[in-house]
């Protein structure tokens, strides 16, 4: 195969493609990117065997061609060229690179060697790109990753009044986000997709219009022009996670967004661990935020805030504090308890379809 | 929250120092040499002494001393060659005895540690008692002696211990305290006597800019205002004596943390092939563990589980939870959970159950939606009952009714069998 390319866009595709590489691949070949070069098109494709990732792009076709380049290896060197035109060519079992007065080679592992990957399947319908995308984003970080627990890593898709809901919890929180009006699933269809998809999926997608879903049996498809993220779906039963939404709240705490994130993470600077919670006091006349270390120090901090109910002090993991917070989007948040032991909910003013609920850390 | 968390904050700390150690270790094999001047160093002519016994040390006779010095101060001073080695080893058993009282083990140097037995009061009994049981106990499988300190606070221990130790009196045998005890309310009284040089963090230069100032006890720093020592001693050492003069130190006893876990594994006389065998040997196991994390007042960070199959393929899984693990029942769900996805068909040879990243128990918690409705979610309320009745009534009083078997309750202890599985346990997986 030979080919040239604008060294930006090679570049971006490789790095795309790359992410679905594993780090620790099941497979020698899998640590290679398959390069498939036909019909004017370069197709780049990284995959896990669970989620597979493939971008095409149009280059300057000599030579038509198929082959297997080390994908860290060949990500980085296209990376460090100078901008411009990449001649890239393979022969035998190397492939050459040159760009300016760079030149590099690089052992290729033959195509035949990487596996089949199956076929999208399922038939498509078509979503709003921006809207899915901004949506994922809200509820992939309350997704589990501990690898022991599958199906908490996964997001729920799944049919909500005349809409479609994603929904996400790790056990500890949990984000809903309704997209209504977006119909893409039976009324009793559910869908477990891997967070780790929708994580590449949010960061594939640029100004695209449109998104493309193929749900088959075992696997999932999202379409992006001619990219592609195909996933093998989460089997299992997602947890009831509807009664955990409180319904009835005491206390109703509103403060403006910005200036709470930033508060949070300033107190939290004296964490040094994953378990050092942050302690909210929520008053009539504001908020105060603390956060006591044995060994390190204490952090505190006032804000102002609207406070109907009565005196609470509850404790949080400031960091899962910080994802709901981040993710509801808006100037203003609301943080309605119950009280230091029951799941908090905490709200946007500006995006009622955003739900992110919260278990209080507590003290013994 | 409640009234118990002042008292959780409340430690009581030991600093625990051998007596003359490297000398005493050698006086193991010479007897005849007891009671004599003895040092451990080098004999040679540039010789430097090491270690000295109580009684070259009423000649003045001290350690870094070069050995002419000491033989011109004691000139029927006898020098033995060291053995490092030697004082590795027996500091080996040392620690492992003080790792028996708790897991919180701060070794300093080989003959020095600090243990903080905050949790082990209940079991063990309070910080004096435990301190003499422990003299008692290297006294008699060691043969050694060791001064012990024991405060609230690493300092105040440390300073403690040096008081108990035995003094190089003239004539007349050296014999000290043994052990110390500072209760809180005695501790200004005890530090304002002190030199200042007794400090931490008081070497030479502070020393003499502290006397220049006319500052010679530690209640001289007491009385002095901060901003005067911050002025003289510059910010950090500064308020770093000032809180020292008054008896604050927040220094926590940092055992080896990353290093640290507390485990059990058992090996089945015949193959585990069931779910529910082996889910039963996990609560065992689990059951061992918590039992081991007691007395320390201890949680572990991650859990780990340990399976070798019949072909002796061994895996290991591991789950961090978002808070520390000290109780039964939370450690064998997270072990059940781990092995889910292990197929026992095949036939589990060996189940090993472990925690690492000790650190005191009892600490803020994150709360899972598992346990919106539940009473006891940490299970903390029932191990408590379940360790007291232990304490009193032995290990075998009480455990989970899942290990009952007609034989009774089929608990797993340290040293339980450790060269290999005993016959009964072929019963479980049967």
């Amino acid at each position: 195969m030979k080919f040239r390319c604008e060294r930006d866009v090679l570049a971006e595709a490789l790095t795309s493609a790359s992410r679905g590489v594993n780090n620790r691949p099941s497979l020698p070949v899998l640590s290679g990117l398959l390069l498939d070069l036909h019909g004017g098109k370069l197709r780049v494709t990284g995959s896990d065997l669970d989620l597979t990732i493939s971008v095409a792009i149009p280059v300057d076709t000599e030579r038509e061609g198929v082959t297997v380049a080390n994908a860290k290896l060949i990500t980085d060197i296209v990376r460090s060229l100078d901008p411009g035109a990449v001649m890239f060519s393979v022969d035998d079992d190397e492939a050459s690179v040159t760009a300016g007065r760079s030149a590099f080679s690089v052992r290729t592992i033959a195509a035949t060697e990487f596996p089949n990957l199956p076929e999208p399947s399922g038939s498509s319908v078509a979503v709003d790109a921006q809207a899915f995308a901004a949506a994922a984003r809200q509820v992939v970080s309350a997704a589990s990753r501990d690898q022991d627990r599958p199906i908490l890593g996964g997001v729920q898709m799944e049919t909500e009044g005349e809409g479609l809901r994603l929904v996400a919890t790790d056990s500890y929180r949990l984000a809903v986000r309704d997209l209504p009006g977006v119909v893409i699933l039976d009324d009793s269809q559910s869908v477990l997709v891997p967070a780790e998809a929708l994580r590449n999926l949010v960061q594939l997608i640029n100004d695209e219009d449109e998104l493309r879903l193929r749900i088959g049996e075992r696997d999932l498809t999202f379409e992006l022009g001619e990219a592609r993220i195909m996933t093998r779906r989460i089997e299992g039963q997602f947890p009831n996670y509807r009664t955990l939404i409180p319904k009835d709240h005491p206390n109703k705490l509103t403060v403006e967004r910005g200036p709470f994130v930033e508060a949070v993470k300033r107190v939290k600077s004296v964490v040094r661990d994953s378990a050092t919670p942050i302690r909210l006091v929520m008053k009539a006349d504001g908020l105060e935020l603390s956060v006591t270390t044995q060994d390190y120090g204490a952090g505190f901090e006032q804000l102002d805030a609207k406070y109907e109910g009565t005196e609470l002090a509850v404790a949080f993991n400031p960091q899962f504090l910080i994802d709901g917070a981040e993710a509801a989007g808006g100037e203003e948040i609301t943080i309605e308890t119950v009280d230091n032991l029951k799941p908090a909910l905490l709200v946007s003013s500006e995006s009622p379809d955003y739900r992110y609920v919260l278990m209080p850390v507590r003290f013994p | 929250m409640t009234a118990s968390t002042g008292q959780e904050r409340h430690r009581t700390i030991l600093h625990v120092d051998m007596d003359a150690f490297f000398v005493s270790v050698e006086l193991l094999d010479r007897p005849d040499l007891v009671g004599q001047p003895v040092v451990v160093g080098g004999s040679g002519r540039r010789g430097v002494i090491a270690a000295a016994s109580y009684p070259a040390r009423r000649y003045g006779v001290h350690s870094a001393m070069s050995t002419a010095r000491a033989r011109q101060l004691c000139p029927e001073l006898v020098v033995l060659d060291g053995h490092h080695d030697r004082y590795v080893a027996v500091s080996q058993r040392l620690m492992a005895l003080f790792g028996e009282r708790t897991p919180l083990v701060e070794p300093i140097s080989l003959d020095e540690a600090f243990l903080d037995v905050s949790g082990a009061r209940r079991l063990l009994g309070d910080g004096e008692q435990i301190a003499h049981e422990l003299r008692r106990e290297v006294r008699s499988l060691l043969g050694l002696d060791c001064s012990v300190g024991v405060a609230s606070t690493k300092f105040v221990a440390k300073l403690a211990s040096q008081q108990a130790k035995p003094r190089p009196v003239t004539g007349g045998p050296a014999v000290g305290a043994g052990v110390l005890v500072v209760d809180d309310d005695d501790v200004l009284d005890f530090l304002h006597p002190l030199a200042v040089s007794a400090l931490w963090g008081v070497g030479p230069a502070t020393l003499s800019r502290l006397e220049g100032a006319g500052l010679v006890h530690v209640g001289d720093l007491a009385r002095t205002p901060v901003e005067v020592l911050v002025s003289l001693l510059g910010e950090s050492a500064g308020r770093h004596l000032h809180r020292l003069a008054h008896g604050i130190d927040d220094r926590s006893v940092v055992a080896d943390r990353e290093a640290k876990s507390v485990g059990h594994e058992q090996t089945y006389t015949y193959d585990l092939t069931s779910r529910d065998a082996m889910n039963r040997e996990l609560l065992r196991l689990a059951d061992a563990v918590a039992a081991r994390l007691a007395p320390g007042g201890l949680a572990g960070a991650t859990v780990t589980l340990k399976v070798r199959f019949g072909d002796f393929t061994t895996l290991t899984r591991s789950h961090t939870p978002p808070t520390p693990v000290a109780s039964t029942r939370v450690l064998a769900e997270i072990a059940r959970q781990l092995a889910l996805s292990i197929d026992p068909t095949s036939g589990v040879r060996l189940l090993g159950v472990s925690v690492s990243g000790l650190v005191p128990a009892g600490g803020a918690r994150q709360m899972s939606f598992d346990e919106v409705d539940v009473a006891d979610p940490d299970g903390v309320g029932v191990q408590r009952t379940v360790d007291a009745i232990r304490q009193r009534w032995g290990p075998a009083a009480i455990g989970p009714a899942a290990l009952l078997d007609p034989g009774g309750l089929q608990l797993r202890r340290r040293g339980d069998a450790p060269w290999g599985p005993a016959d009964r346990d072929g019963s479980v997986g049967s």
